[in-house]
């Protein structure tokens, strides 16, 4: 339950904590902007390797931007085939030309090396590694291993040039760049501070009529609001699992309705308890938009100024050699 | 000196159907009193009245010599601070020092002057070795005792208790009701919402309400002696007053009575 409250963040003490939030979002937002401008596969691995120099200075472990990473597993390796597959160039730059035969044999392989794929995942520790070697595996098997009759008349041809490689590799790693970058600023904020620091940095939105303060507000009570409410449906379970909904089984149609009857209280309850929040809330003076002082104080240091130079240094760089053609 | 002055109230949530009538009431600075009710006697709604949160149909509120209009509405909000019924619902902050700082970010306070508040509220309520704690990780009489400190930082002239007690244990209780009697004695004017009789033995005055309207109100001590009263608004007697009375009635004088409780605890 706590999970959800504190979201990503893990204490520490390296010089990433201590710094304003404010110049890290500015920071995240100008890296962010020269990742997109970097057309250059060279220039982009020297940013990774950046990045990962600052998470090697700022104590955070790689094993937590791994885990930052898995939910987007999926697309980096569908954009990463997609370009290896489509992406076509000169005559001259082709890699790999080969026919992808599908034969009983090659097949009867293939799953004995999903099989092992399996067994050897439990017990080794870079399982996405692992995937890669054995779906490389799999494939150059595919090509060079021929023999038996084959299942399909028409073989598949499998082109890979140059381009298409560096752009899986380029695309690849840009995403790597920018999740890793928006996990440091998770993993090292907490929520209420980010939230502080959002309100501040997005100020000038006020122009086009947005108050950041509401926004702020809202969010800080949302925060605020998920344990107790997580408390409630809990609570609203156990009742109704005492009038026999049973909430681990059943068919979807079930499901729905064992929803519905966790839902609809749920929202009764919140809009009960927001009607005496905001009382609650004007008897203690609180007027929407009007000027408040703040508690929380927000310090700028030497460091945010040394990160916000360096961001906008590289981002000045960036443009520079994407202008030479570099 | 009156500091509250109710005239002739009423409010109504629908047509036809009035939550108060005519009421009338004063306050004097520096008092405690009881509004005593059961539920639906209209109670909790005069409380929201007083603090403007409702519009009254008819009749005025003068708050230290402010008549409440729309206008006047957040300088009378100011002067009272009020704890409700339920810890969870009036728990705006993210932890327990934002929540006490809350209602002085909206007075506009200086951040020193918010945090030497802080320090001396959370002291005052023994809460100042929880300020960096959230409040699912507190109790509920915690989280009272924190609501409180952030009233008391406001620095109001009025506090009002809506059944600030009423969902928490005994040990929780008695903790607040210690905080009240210690507020009281620096001088502030308490309105204690309750239907609790427990918690009205310690206040001056005691205003009993019921239907809407106030059935009796003076001194605590004659209210909570007075059986018909109490009968009439379905509010039971103390226990030793009921005892006191329930020997009267079967004449057995003072004398007698102790040697009645003297050979109960022998016998035991």
């Amino acid at each position: 339950m706590n999970n959800i409250i504190i979201g990503q963040y893990v204490p520490g003490t390296s010089f990433l904590y201590k710094m304003d939030p404010r110049s890290k979002l500015i920071a995240l937002f100008v890296f962010m902007i020269s990742v997109f401008i970097i057309k250059n596969l060279l220039h982009i691995t020297i940013l990774l390797f950046a990045v990962i120099l600052i998470l090697r200075i700022g104590g955070i472990q790689i094993g937590r931007i791994f885990k930052g990473l898995k939910p987007i597993l999926f697309l980096l390796s569908f954009t990463f085939i997609f370009q290896l597959l489509f992406v076509k160039g000169d005559v001259e730059d082709i890699l790999v030309d080969a026919n992808v035969v599908i034969t009983s044999i090659n097949i009867f392989i293939f799953i004995g090396f999903f099989i092992l794929w399996r067994l050897l995942r439990k017990v080794v520790k870079f399982r996405f590694l692992l995937f890669i070697t054995f779906l490389v595996g799999s494939i150059i098997m595919f090509i060079n291993l021929t023999p038996g009759s084959p299942l399909f008349n028409n073989p598949y041809n499998l082109v890979i040039y140059k381009q298409g490689l560096e752009g899986a590799v380029f695309i690849m790693t840009r995403l790597i760049v920018i999740v890793t970058m928006s996990t440091i600023l998770t993993l090292t904020t907490k929520p209420t501070d980010l939230n502080l620091g959002l309100e501040k940095v997005l100020k000038p939105l006020k122009i086009v009529g947005v108050s950041t303060e509401i926004m702020a507000m809202i969010i800080a009570i949302a925060l605020r609001y998920i344990p107790t409410l997580l408390d409630e449906a809990n609570k609203i379970m156990l009742a109704q699992a005492s009038r026999g909904v049973d909430f681990s089984e059943g068919k979807f149609k079930d499901k729905i309705m064992q929803i519905i009857s966790l839902l609809v209280p749920m929202f009764i309850i919140s809009f009960k308890r927001s009607d005496e929040l905001a009382d609650a809330m004007e008897a203690r003076n609180f007027v929407p938009g009007k000027r408040r002082t703040r508690i929380h104080l927000l310090k700028w240091t030497s460091v945010d100024t040394i990160l916000i130079t360096v961001s906008l240094l590289t981002l000045s760089g960036v443009i520079v050699t994407r202008i030479l053609g570099w | 000196m009156n500091i509250i002055e109710i005239k002739d109230l009423s409010f109504s949530y629908r047509k036809n159907t009035p939550v108060l009538k005519n009421i009338n009431l004063n306050i004097k600075k520096g008092e405690w009193v009881s509004i005593l009710g059961h539920n639906g006697s209209g109670k909790s709604t005069l409380s929201k009245l007083i603090m403007g949160l409702l519009k009254a149909n008819e009749g005025e509120i003068i708050v230290d010599g402010i008549p409440l209009t729309e206008e006047t509405l957040y300088e009378v909000r100011s002067k009272i601070g009020i704890v409700f019924q339920n810890p969870d619902n009036q728990f705006v902050g993210v932890t327990v020092e934002d929540d006490i700082a809350f209602g002085m970010e909206n007075l506009e306070i200086d951040r020193e002057e918010m945090v030497r508040r802080i320090d001396l509220y959370s002291k005052k309520v023994s809460m100042n070795e929880y300020l960096k704690k959230p409040p699912h990780q507190l109790s509920g009489g915690q989280k009272q005792r924190v609501a409180i400190a952030g009233i008391l930082a406001m620095d109001t002239d009025i506090i009002i208790f809506d059944e600030a007690t009423s969902m928490l244990d005994p040990k929780g209780r008695d903790s607040i009701m210690e905080q009240i009697r210690e507020l009281k004695e620096d001088g502030a004017t308490i309105i204690s919402i309750t239907h609790d009789m427990k918690e009205a033995v310690y206040s001056d005055t005691i205003v009993v309400l019921k239907e809407g309207e106030i059935l009796a109100s003076g001194d605590a001590m004659d209210i909570l002696n007075n059986k018909e009263v109490l009968n009439a608004s379905n509010l039971e007697l103390l226990l030793p007053l009921k005892l006191l009375h329930k020997l009267d009635e079967a004449n057995i004088n003072n004398e007698e009575m102790r040697d009645i409780l003297w050979q109960l605890s022998l016998n035991k």
